[in-house]
């Protein structure tokens, strides 16, 4: 690389010193040179680095702007086009968060490198975000000076063309990228060797990272239970008796949907359980433990509920990858919107 | 949801977590009569329901056997 | 407890008219042998055969391997309990043992009968997926057994286990009276009191929660494999084989338990890096959540109340039964008992967690790489050219994938295979893991 590290600063409508919370609406702006961190940013960065421009845009109009707010910084980069794009660091700001790891995004689709940092429990950090290289940072701003000195050594070897090494080496958040790694020693003496280090108080590194789960925002309330449908979705494995669909015991790919329509209850010489991961003959006596069909038109009998939906959903819940499970999940969910559904039960085994 | 290993669901980010009997036996228990077996069973189901007719703020446990007592979950 | 172990080194195994043990060579006497094995009327068939290191054989299906171990001075027998087997407390006196071989039990008997739980590992005596375990270069005597089939499920196992056993104990009489090439004594000497306190905690999954029954077949304490809580355990004890394989997977023999490395090193580096003092066994597979949270609880406690400032965490993996196991971890940690956590992973797509429930408390864990073969990309087994055990394999459907993932088809067992569901390396015998 010749000459010094050029890089673009991406900042919220705040540290672009537009204004507060009442300027989050403001579309894209840029300006030449650092603003706000930007200038402790260059500074960090040392070497003769130039923050070229500062791409400043308003949290809100980022988020619901979506679409808009990438093409235009996608313009920008492609005019400047810098050795490195930094956005925030956002500390604990959602919005801000959830912009910077666009605007990562948008960098990379440039074939621009880049990075932002923020604190692991920001939104901008959640699975949805994944590919991108994040940074962990404190939860405030007073961790400013300490983020931009971790950030910088990345950012200039970024700027030079490096691919970063594992996540565990370089200290940015996991990418979802894990994995099969042979480490060289066996296990049992890396368990032995991590013991002692943390009994003696020596720093340790976990081989797999701590994350914090995704939060979903919860639905809002179903306003009359009585005038409400329901459905019903279980992992407990529910089959045919017989099985004739050929669903498998554990692992599944599929899950199957099922008309009850005309069913009371889940009766034992109709149905039955087919899970590898519980002892299923309670369930075959009764199905109705795993799917409480029969509670249920109990209920829209005394009208209670206002409906029980003619499909059920089943599958076996054992050992099925995550992103499986979600792409279930999603395709469930999309069926009972579909079908008017106002609330679920989920039973698992 | 209603599972009797519920933890993990509100660990991992269920909202509304509905403590089940045992996982062999979700809704209800085997071990009790029929008519006792079918009420608890009720029991579960019925507080699942109304679960659905509150806002909660993030992961809550619901726990049939004590009502009125929601636990927003905390790691 | 003061444990004196003579070890046999084995180096070759032949039949031969009597058995004996000679500078490492071990004869077989076959039929006397197996004449022991048929005393029991319950066992229909039994065969013995041999396999050796580097050769292309396959062995299947494989439900246990067990090195043989007897007791030639002290209370109890070897793998105390199990089958009937005297329960008296062992770990203490002296046993002698054959290493560098196995006593491998071939049979179709499955686990029980309720269902989800089925026999699938198979070993390959040379070739990349026979590499991928300590098996290979054992030297193996394959009993290959099946009981009188109108038996239930659980006394089958039971039969075919004894059986099994049967073997492994005379082939110990030929080393009873001699003197061994080898010899170490296994003391928790007293130790430099400044020396950090570890114990070991070894979660180990209980047939209980599938089966329906408590006397299931499976891996036992002292025969035992109902869901217990969690009991002490002294080393010297597992080295005599209290602790028992089987379970589903290739790293949960009876062989690997007894030859568990991590534990065989906590105990060599007593009183040099730490002050080890002892094993707590853990049952899992509890169906409830308070039960989990009470094993937690209870095992915290103990490892606590034991003076213990660090534990080492294993667990025979599964579902479910890993709550209890970082809900230990967790319960250790809040009492102030630093943990470390050895485990597998799970399919870490789109960016999953690769653990049931990642708690903050679990913050020191070595990973053991992925369980399922399919996440590790394991390619088919090759052909081999010869068979211990049973010619086809039934490979079912939702076990293998995204290599298999098809018909419930039997393959032929000569042919290429694909791996069985999981890998899962228990006790970090070997180096794959994951990184970021």
């Amino acid at each position: 690389m010749s000459g010094p590290l050029r890089v673009v600063h991406y900042v919220n409508q705040f540290f672009g010193g537009i204004g507060g919370e009442d300027q989050a609406h403001v579309g894209v702006t840029v300006k030449a040179g650092a603003l706000g961190p930007g200038r402790a940013l260059e500074k960090a960065l040392g070497d003769g680095a130039r923050v070229e421009a500062t791409i400043v845009c308003g949290d809100n109009f980022a988020s619901e702007r979506e679409a808009e707010a990438s093409r235009a910084i996608a313009a920008e980069l492609d005019r400047i086009k810098p050795d490195v794009l930094v956005a925030g660091p956002a500390f604990g700001s959602g919005r801000y968060g959830l912009a910077c790891a666009l605007v990562c995004k948008v960098a990379q689709s440039r074939s621009i490198p880049a990075i932002t940092a923020m604190h692991p429990e920001n939104p901008g950090a959640s699975s949805a975000r994944r590919g991108i290289y994040i940074l962990p940072t404190g939860a405030s701003t007073t961790s400013m000076q300490a983020a931009l000195d971790t950030l910088a050594p990345l950012v200039r070897r970024l700027g030079q063309g490096e691919t970063l090494g594992p996540s565990e080496v370089e200290g940015y958040m996991p990418r979802g990228a894990r994995r099969v790694h042979d480490r060289g020693r066996p296990g049992y003496q890396r368990a032995l060797d991590m013991l002692l280090d943390k009994l003696h108080g020596r720093a340790y590194r976990s081989e797999v990272p701590y994350a914090p789960p995704e939060r979903v925002p919860p639905a809002p309330p179903v306003a009359d239970l009585s005038r409400a449908r329901i459905a019903m979705v279980t992992t407990g494995g529910l089959v045919r008796k017989g099985n004739p669909d050929r669903q498998v015991s554990a692992n599944a790919v599929r899950y199957h949907r099922h008309t009850v329509a005309e069913l009371e209850s889940l009766s034992p010489t109709d149905w039955e359980a087919y899970h590898a991961g519980y002892f299923n003959h309670i369930v075959n006596s009764n199905p109705n433990y795993i799917l409480p069909l029969s509670f249920l038109r109990d209920l829209e009998r005394q009208g209670k509920v206002g409906h029980v939906h003619e499909h059920i959903y089943a599958l076996p819940g054992v050992s099925t990858p995550v992103a499986v499970s979600a792409g279930h999940g999603r395709s469930i969910a999309a069926d009972l919107k579909a079908g008017g559904v106002d609330g679920a039960l989920l039973v698992a085994t | 949801m209603i599972s009797a290993i519920y933890n993990f669901a509100l660990t991992t980010g269920a909202n509304r977590v509905i403590r089940g009997a045992r996982i062999e036996h979700v809704c209800g228990d085997p071990t009790l009569s029929p008519e006792k077996d079918y009420a608890f069973g009720m029991r579960i189901v019925t507080t699942a329901l109304q679960t659905l007719t509150v806002a909660v703020p993030g992961p809550t446990l619901f726990d049939p056997m004590a009502p009125g007592k929601e636990t927003a979950h905390a790691s | 407890m003061r444990l004196e172990m003579g070890t046999f080194p084995v180096t070759d195994i032949a039949f031969g008219r009597t058995t004996r043990y000679d500078a490492g060579r071990l004869t077989v006497d076959r039929e006397a042998v197996l004449a022991a094995v048929r005393q029991d009327p319950r066992i229909a068939s039994a065969e013995l055969e041999i396999a050796r290191p580097g050769e292309s054989v396959r062995i299947w299906p494989v439900r246990d391997v067990i090195e043989p171990r007897v007791k030639v001075e002290g209370p109890g027998v070897c793998y105390p309990g199990i089958c009937g087997r005297d329960i008296t407390t062992v770990g203490e006196g002296r046993t002698h043992r054959l290493a560098g071989m196995g006593v491998v039990e071939v049979s179709s008997v499955n686990w029980h009968d309720a269902g989800g739980d089925f026999v699938e590992t198979y070993l390959d005596m040379s070739g990349p997926y026979g590499e991928m375990y300590p098996y290979q270069k054992l030297l193996n005597l394959c009993l290959v057994v099946e009981p009188d089939s109108s038996l239930n499920e659980e006394v089958k196992n039971y039969a075919v286990h004894k059986a099994a056993l049967t073997v492994a104990d005379q082939l110990g009489e030929a080393v009873r009276s001699l003197t061994p090439p080898e010899y170490q004594v296994f003391e928790l000497t007293p130790v430099d009191p400044t020396l950090p306190k570890v114990v070991y905690i070894w979660c180990v999954h209980s047939p209980q929660a599938m089966s329906g029954s408590p006397s299931a077949f499976c891996t036992a304490t002292y025969g035992l494999t109902q869901l217990t809580p969690p009991w002490y355990l002294h080393p010297n004890e597992i080295l005599d084989g209290a602790l028992t394989g089987p379970y589903r997977t290739a790293f949960a023999m009876s062989w690997t338990v007894a030859n568990n490395p991590l534990l065989l090193d906590l105990y060599r580096r007593h009183g040099r890096d730490w002050n080890f003092l002892g094993v707590i066994s853990l049952r899992t597979e509890w169906t409830t959540q308070t039960e989990k949270q009470l094993m937690a609880n209870q095992t915290a406690k103990l490892a606590h109340q034991l003076g213990a400032q660090g534990a080492v965490v294993t667990w025979d993996a599964g579902g479910n039964e890993f709550i209890e196991v970082v809900r230990s971890i967790q319960a250790c940690e809040r009492l102030g008992v630093k943990t470390v956590f050895l485990t597998s992973e799970d399919d870490a797509t789109d960016g999953a967690p690769t653990m049931l429930e990642p708690l903050p408390e679990a913050d020191a864990i070595v990973s053991t790489s992925f369980f399922k073969n399919v996440t590790l990309a394991v390619p088919e087994a090759p052909a081999v050219g010869r068979v211990i055990g049973l010619p086809t394999k039934t490979v079912r459907r939702g076990s293998t994938i995204g290599l298999h993932g098809g018909a419930d088809a039997a393959l032929l067992t000569a042919g290429p295979l694909p791996p069985p569901w999981r890998y899962d390396d228990h006790y970090g015998f070997n180096s794959l893991s994951c990184i970021e």
